[in-house]
């Protein structure tokens, strides 16, 4: 049950986030929120299938270190763009008072792109630690029911 | 050192064989150095630029750098700054072009990877970047910024080898010297800002007056620019420094880094002139540098040590002269690091190519090189000369302009003069004889030209300059001008006459060709200093001073993080105390209020009734999960009431973290062993030690306590200041949003949040590093 759950609820997680971002700027929630519930269900996978089976099912985790790092080179790039137009630093375009262009309730800004930057590196940072944690070289636990040899790919 | 153990062979081998091979390695089976090579030619590129911008006048450029302190980031190249850049990057080129062939030999003789290149190329780079600030910066905290940045390079330059315990323990000593000091330029800076209200030299020139304020500062500008110049009594760190490679020996001990320090002198001279405390107490330690830097040069077997030695006392020449001051003394000093530069940097490439040829770094195992060896011979000769101040060297219009300088104040420092310059003709004469003279003790083996070749370019230039002194004696004027803050003429030139500076130089080859004669006496002399040094030294107070700091530290952190336990009530019980404290001293009367109960208030009640019941649960439960447990309940329960009281996304993320937690706890737990929870020294059971277990109960109800009076005390009395809240509420809306939270944290104090998912990675790459040596997958 907690198996099937795992697997099902790692996609819808996605969506959540992508709300919580898109909605952050009025509503409750921001990137740093996105990026928990989607390690939650990356980590309710890691307590269901076990290290190894969890990296087995979502195979892109071992993308994290890429994630964080390229997280936090968006949220710098976000951040520090306006020194080259000379303003300082976390000015955003379009500024204060102009006029933003929407997608339904996402407005298309620069705070946006660094609110993914934390998203991405919350995401990246914390599942490097569920990875490390949960130990998946010396994993004792793996289920039986999964072929052993295809962790190899994780 | 053994020879063989040196090539990284096995000492079986015949020596002929031993050779071929050796020839090999030097000749062809050393990789090409890249990075050295790109690093050389970096600073080539910087020399080029910094003699195109003197010859076309110099220059300045000032940004603003933090303007709501006043500071700039101002560079300018005057003579001064021209002078040590030339210098800096001029060395640099011969010892990074020395160093592409010394480094590879030195990895392949310890059998360590060519990776380890990059270990010290960039250090070397960026030292030479460092310097060129160093020498162009006109604010003090700027400047103050580029010594320390020499400081540092020099750390991991000098703690090259680090396996070695020595080495490590020389690059520490050279830093904590080096940047304890520099924290006196700092101090100075502060103290004349606070004055004069300016950072920038030129203007602090003008506005500064004599009186305490200049005089402290002068001292301290002078505290920091000795222990750089390695002066006594913070000389000590130098000879240990010697521990580095050859290259960094060559670069930062002759040219750069030891240099820095004089030139902070000459760049603040006007200021040091405003007290003649200052120049008093300059004089009075530039001539014991001397003194014990020769005596103890003469003494010395190992050959890095004689030019280390030899190095405190040269600087010693310079300090002496911004001592005396004026026109004469400043350019004599400028022209003076000059030549010097130019004689040590070649004397220590030598002693490197030596003992890279010989395996030996003694001079008592070493002699005789000359016939095996003419052109290391001649071109050592040549700046040994030129140290010791001999005709048709630049080193004699050196000595000249400093003979000059010294005549002019006074018969003490005449007499003094010719002892010092006699000093140096003895120790590097000595030096020189011993290597390259007598009896063979150690057959050279062929080594790389680039080994040879940059000691022969720099003896070349040392008797180019002594036929045509024109280049240095121009930048020494401009330097000097800079220094004196008035013109100065520099006029080196041979004048077959009775004059004082020829007469001093006369009494000073006599009294040289005395100590060679005659080794045994002064030998003993040198002995004696340098036993008394060691008993008496400061290198004494330092090593006690650290052992000392090692003590208390050891100590504390002994007492303190004992166990897990003994660490929070460490953090818990000075807080809690402090708090009472500050209740005690402070009238309470009507400070605590109870307010009245209503509306949501109903709801926020039974939560905290619950957060209360699940706080016992976890203090007294003996099963790890009802822990775990009754602590998420704490945290869910917390999380209601942010939500009832408005604050939804403290809510939202409040719930998020809780179930994180209670995920890795549980995850945690499954991985311990399902017996009773082990005893021992970190996890002391609650039945090993009641005493313990009262002290425990004494610590968390003061930490309690005192929590609970403060958020009681500051509830009963919300402030009645503006809050910054009311502004960020104000200002959401312009900023497209209705979330003032996510407004806050991506906007409006976007570069806390920047900095706090900087640390967030720091601590994932902590986790890797402490659970997979740094794999971050």
């Amino acid at each position: 049950m907690l198996r099937e759950v795992a697997r099902l609820v790692w996609g819808p997680s996605l969506v959540v986030a992508a709300d919580l971002i898109v909605k952050g700027y009025n509503e409750v929630g921001d990137g740093f929120a996105a990026g928990v519930v989607v390690v939650l269900a990356t980590a309710l996978t890691y307590v269901a299938l076990g290290a190894s089976g969890a990296e087995r099912a979502l195979p892109f985790l071992r993308h994290a270190p890429k994630l964080a790092v390229g997280g936090l080179l968006l949220a710098l790039v976000a951040g520090f763009f306006p020194l080259l137009l000379g303003e300082p630093p976390f000015s955003h375009r379009p500024g204060p008072g102009a006029h933003v262009a929407t997608v339904g309730s996402l407005e298309l800004f620069t705070p946006v792109l660094f609110d993914v930057g934390v998203f991405l590196l919350v995401v990246g940072v914390l599942t490097v630690m569920l990875h490390h944690l949960a130990d998946p070289d010396s994993e004792a636990g793996t289920p039986l029911d999964e072929p052993h040899d295809a962790g190899e790919r994780a | 050192m053994d020879e063989h153990r040196l090539l990284g062979e096995p000492a079986d081998q015949s020596r002929a064989e031993d050779q071929g091979r050796s020839e090999d390695q030097g000749r062809s089976a050393l990789p090409v150095d890249r990075p050295g090579w790109a690093a050389c030619a970096i600073v080539a590129v910087g020399f080029a630029l910094c003699l195109w911008a003197y010859r076309r006048g110099g220059g300045s450029v000032s940004w603003p750098w933090a303007p709501t302190l006043d500071l700039r980031l101002s560079f300018s190249l005057d003579g001064l700054g021209a002078l040590y850049a030339l210098l800096a990057t001029g060395i640099g080129v011969l010892v990074f072009a020395y160093g592409t062939q010394y480094l590879s030999l030195h990895l392949a003789h310890e059998n360590r990877p060519a990776r380890e290149r990059w270990r010290f190329w960039p250090w070397m780079a960026l030292f030479a970047g460092a310097m060129v600030g160093v020498a162009t910066a006109q604010d003090l905290v700027l400047l103050f910024v580029f010594f320390d940045l020499t400081a540092v390079c020099s750390y991991f330059l000098i703690g090259f080898d680090r396996s070695e315990t020595l080495t490590r323990r020389a690059a520490l000593m050279a830093l904590l010297v080096t940047v304890v000091s520099a924290v006196a330029l700092l101090i100075a800076a502060v103290l004349l800002y606070v004055r004069y209200g300016t950072f920038e030299i030129p203007q602090l020139i003008d506005r500064a007056q004599s009186g305490t304020t200049t005089t402290v500062a002068g001292a301290l500008l002078a505290v920091a620019a000795l222990a750089k110049s390695a002066q006594i009594p913070l000389h000590f760190w130098l000879p240990k420094a010697m521990a580095a490679p050859t290259p960094v020996s060559a670069y930062l001990h002759s040219a750069a880094m030891v240099a820095a320090g004089v030139l902070v002198l000459g760049r603040v001279h006007p200021l040091l002139a405003r007290s003649d405390a200052v120049l008093t107490g300059l004089q009075v330690v530039g001539l014991a540098s001397i003194v014990v830097g020769g005596l103890l040069a003469l003494g010395q077997d190992v050959l890095k040590q004689v030019l280390a030695y030899s190095t405190i006392s040269q600087y010693g020449y310079v300090v002496v002269l911004y001592g005396i001051g004026g026109t004469t003394a400043a350019g004599a000093a400028a022209f003076y690091v000059l030549a010097h530069g130019v004689a040590k940097s070649a004397l220590f490439m030598t002693a490197g190519a030596v003992t890279m040829a010989t395996g030996e770094d003694r001079l008592s195992r070493l002699g005789g090189l000359a016939p095996r060896r003419p052109l290391l011979a001649i071109s050592a000769g040549l700046a040994a000369a030129n140290l010791a101040g001999l005709p048709l060297t630049v080193g004699f219009f050196k000595d000249e302009l400093f003979f000059e300088a010294m005549h002019g104040a006074g018969p003490w420092m005449t007499g003094l003069a010719v002892v010092a310059a006699g000093l140096t003709l003895g120790y590097i004469g000595r030096f020189w004889i011993l290597l390259f003279l007598g009896r063979c003790r150690t057959e050279p083996r062929p080594t790389p030209a680039l080994l040879t070749a940059p000691v022969v370019v720099l003896g070349v230039i040392s008797v180019v300059l002594g036929l045509v002194p024109g280049p240095f004696s121009r930048l020494a004027e401009d330097a000097g001008t800079v220094t004196a803050a008035a013109p100065v003429t520099v006029l080196p030139g041979y004048h077959a006459t009775a004059s004082a500076p020829n007469l001093m130089a006369l009494g000073a080859w006599t009294l040289g060709a005395l100590v060679l004669l005659l080794p045994g006496a002064l030998g003993r002399v040198s002995t004696l200093v340098a036993r008394a040094g060691d008993r008496l030294g400061p290198l004494r107070l330092y090593t006690r001073t650290l052992r000392g700091l090692f003590g208390i530290s050891g100590a504390l952190h002994d007492r303190e993080v004992r166990n897990l336990r003994t660490s929070v009530a460490a953090v818990l019980v000075p807080a809690g105390v402090l708090t009472g404290w500050a209740f005690v001293v402070t009238p309470t009367v009507g400070a605590l209020s109870v307010g009245t109960v209503r509306g949501i208030d109903w709801l926020v009640l039974p939560l905290l009734g619950l957060v209360t019941v699940a706080t016992v649960v976890a203090a007294v439960s003996r099963a790890r999960l009802g822990m775990v447990l009754a602590l998420s309940v704490v945290g869910f329960a917390l999380s209601g009431i942010y939500a009832l009281v408005g604050a939804p996304d403290i809510a939202l993320v409040s719930v998020l973290v809780e179930t994180t937690i209670t995920l890795v706890f549980l995850a945690a737990l499954a991985g311990l062993p399902r017996d009773a929870p082990p005893t021992g020294r970190f996890l002391p059971g609650p039945e090993a030690a009641p005493h313990r277990q009262g002290r425990q109960v004494l610590a968390g109800g003061i930490a309690g306590l005192a929590a609970f009076t403060g958020v009681w005390g500051f509830l009963s009395a919300p402030t009645r200041a503006e809050s910054i809240a009311t502004e960020f509420i104000r200002l959401t809306p312009g900023a497209h949003g209705r979330d003032v939270v996510t407004v806050i944290i991506t906007d409006f104090r976007g570069l806390d949040t920047l900095a706090e998912i900087t640390v967030l990675l720091i601590a994932g790459v902590g986790v890797a590093t402490l659970l997979r040596k740094g794999k971050l997958w």
